[in-house]
């Protein structure tokens, strides 16, 4: 008898030991030659711990015969594709004696593989004694497939997150660029359009054409102005009225190269959308020009303009104080620039008030905050 | 002063032209691209120069800002788009922000003169938006003439 057959015949005799000790009608080697749990014992205490029994749950899971079973290690389950850390948290916890539960790939006698779920646990005799190991296995392969399936569904859905999120910066890029050619070329629509009316305007002999080239000219550049206010911000939707009308009216002031003129600000930030910008950059424009006209470019004076929220109202207050002066008014001009400034107050529900007393002139233009911050919503 | 105009639109820069004639200034050329406004500084030593960023060659216009700078001339951009200036103005005084006004141009033109024969400057007008350096030097120069800023 060769040294093989001879270890299996030690653990066939163990089997039968083990089996000897229960009666046949044992209830429990019953249940455990029974159950459709596979199962098996192993015997530490002959040379490399061999498979002394197993139940036919085993044999049907792993398609070796209890036969064959019996005096191998458990490791003819493993394979090349086994995780070696499972294999090695196997044998630790084998050689401390204590219980284990591990998910390990195993091999079948045909090859075939199966996730298991492994629980070993050792057995004590009444001297405390590790006498047995106990092994229950569980087939969890289809779990582990379903797992499979989910991670890849992620990975999928995941990729296509990530496609369409690309996608979406690509277009706001595109948007962003298109935003920034079409300003580009609204502000040089504008300056050119500027250009060919001072142009015109220079090499006309006619006052009075010049005159009104200048006219058309100062409201296109009151835009131009807006324009070059727009998109400056963070804020692309919204436009500072008191930071346009600061700009304007310095460098309106200004260009009239007088030291007797006083400007007096008093400005609070008031943010409008952009929508309303235009219609309210006419109405300083035409308030402004108004008072330079009536008089401040011929003989000096002060101008005061306040721009703030009041009582839920939005004001725009703008006072001139001229000395007695003999200007020749042109009505015509006068009506036209009342005209812009009429319907520019309309088109935002805007109130004008015109007062007078002695030598100031104040002009008060009121609009309710409500209809600024309903149109910002649509 | 001579004057250099680099602008690749005809109509803008045919009217700044005038303009700064007008005001008693020589165009000594208009250029519409970078090797154009080169060989016109190498040739005739513009004392200033107005530069658009975008010219027919492309984003140029900082090239020929640098070139300027090389060269110890003053100069000033004139942009739609005041982001593509490079942080330290690239040796400009300053910017135009286009689509500018005829008051507006004329403001910043003043203080350009003054600026160009070093006289005492005035405030720099809101239509000249001012480099990092200029703006340190105003704030100085205000600090040590504070009764000249009333």
């Amino acid at each position: 008898m060769n040294s093989e057959e001879n270890s299996k015949q030690n653990a066939r005799e163990a089997g039968d030991r083990l089996l000897a000790e229960h009666v046949s009608e044992d209830p429990f080697a019953a249940a455990f030659k029974a159950t459709r749990m596979p199962m098996l014992i192993t015997d530490p205490r002959q040379p490399d711990n061999p498979i002394i029994f197993s139940n036919k749950a085993f044999s049907q899971l792993t398609g070796y015969s209890q036969d064959e079973l019996v005096g191998r290690n458990c490791r003819l389950l493993q394979g090349p594709e086994s995780d070696q850390r499972a294999i090695t948290q196997l044998r630790e916890a084998i050689a401390a004696e204590r219980s284990l539960e591990v998910d390990i790939l195993n091999y079948r006698k045909d090859g075939s593989t199966f996730w298991n779920a492994l629980f070993m646990s050792p057995v004590r005799n009444s001297e405390g004694e590790v006498i047995y190991f106990f092994a229950s296995q569980l087939d969890f392969t289809h779990v582990k497939d379903k797992q499979k399936e989910l991670a890849a569904a992620r990975s999928s859905a995941e990729q296509e997150v990530a496609r369409r999120t690309k996608d979406l910066r690509d277009a706001l890029d595109a948007k962003t660029l298109l935003v920034h050619e079409v300003d580009h070329r609204v502000k040089n629509n504008l300056l050119t359009i500027a250009s060919i009316l001072k142009l015109q305007a220079r090499t006309s002999a006619d006052t009075t054409v010049q005159k009104t080239l200048r006219s058309v000219l100062d409201r296109v550049e009151a835009l131009s102005t807006v324009q070059r206010k727009l998109f400056t911000t963070a804020d692309v939707e919204r436009f500072d009225v008191s930071d346009f009308a600061r700009d304007l009216i310095t460098d309106m002031i200004g260009a009239l190269r007088r030291d007797d003129i006083k400007v007096h600000f008093d400005l609070s930030p008031v943010l409008v959308p952009a929508i309303k910008a235009s219609p309210l950059a006419l109405i300083i424009n035409e308030l402004v020009g108004d008072a330079v006209r009536r008089g401040l470019k011929d003989s000096g004076g002060a101008i005061d303009i306040c721009i703030r929220r009041l009582n839920g109202h939005f004001q725009i207050r703008v006072k001139d104080t001229m000395p007695p002066v003999d200007v020749e008014v042109d009505s015509e001009a006068e009506a036209f620039s009342r005209t812009i400034l009429e319907t520019c107050a309309r088109q935002v529900n805007a109130k004008i008030e015109r007062h007078q007393h002695h030598h100031d002139t104040i002009v008060d233009i009121r609009l309710p905050v409500g209809s600024v911050e309903e149109s910002r919503k649509a | 002063m001579n004057i250099l105009i680099v602008e690749d639109e005809a109509l803008l820069a045919l009217e700044l032209e005038s303009e700064l004639e007008n005001a008693g200034h020589t165009i000594v050329g208009v250029a519409m691209s970078s090797q154009e406004a080169k060989a016109i500084i190498d040739r005739a030593h513009p004392e200033f120069a107005f530069v658009d960023i975008h010219l027919l060659d492309g984003p140029t216009g900082i090239d020929v800002g640098r070139h300027l700078e090389s060269k110890d001339i003053s100069y000033v951009f004139v942009s739609g788009n005041l982001k593509r200036i490079p942080e330290d103005f690239a040796g400009a005084i300053g910017a135009i922000e286009k689509p500018y006004t005829m008051n507006g141009l004329e403001n910043a033109l003043s203080f350009i003169e003054t600026f160009v024969r070093g006289e005492n400057r005035g405030n720099i007008p809101p239509s000249l938006v001012p480099s990092p350096w200029l703006r340190q030097r105003q704030m100085t120069e205000s600090r040590q003439q504070p009764q000249s800023q009333s």
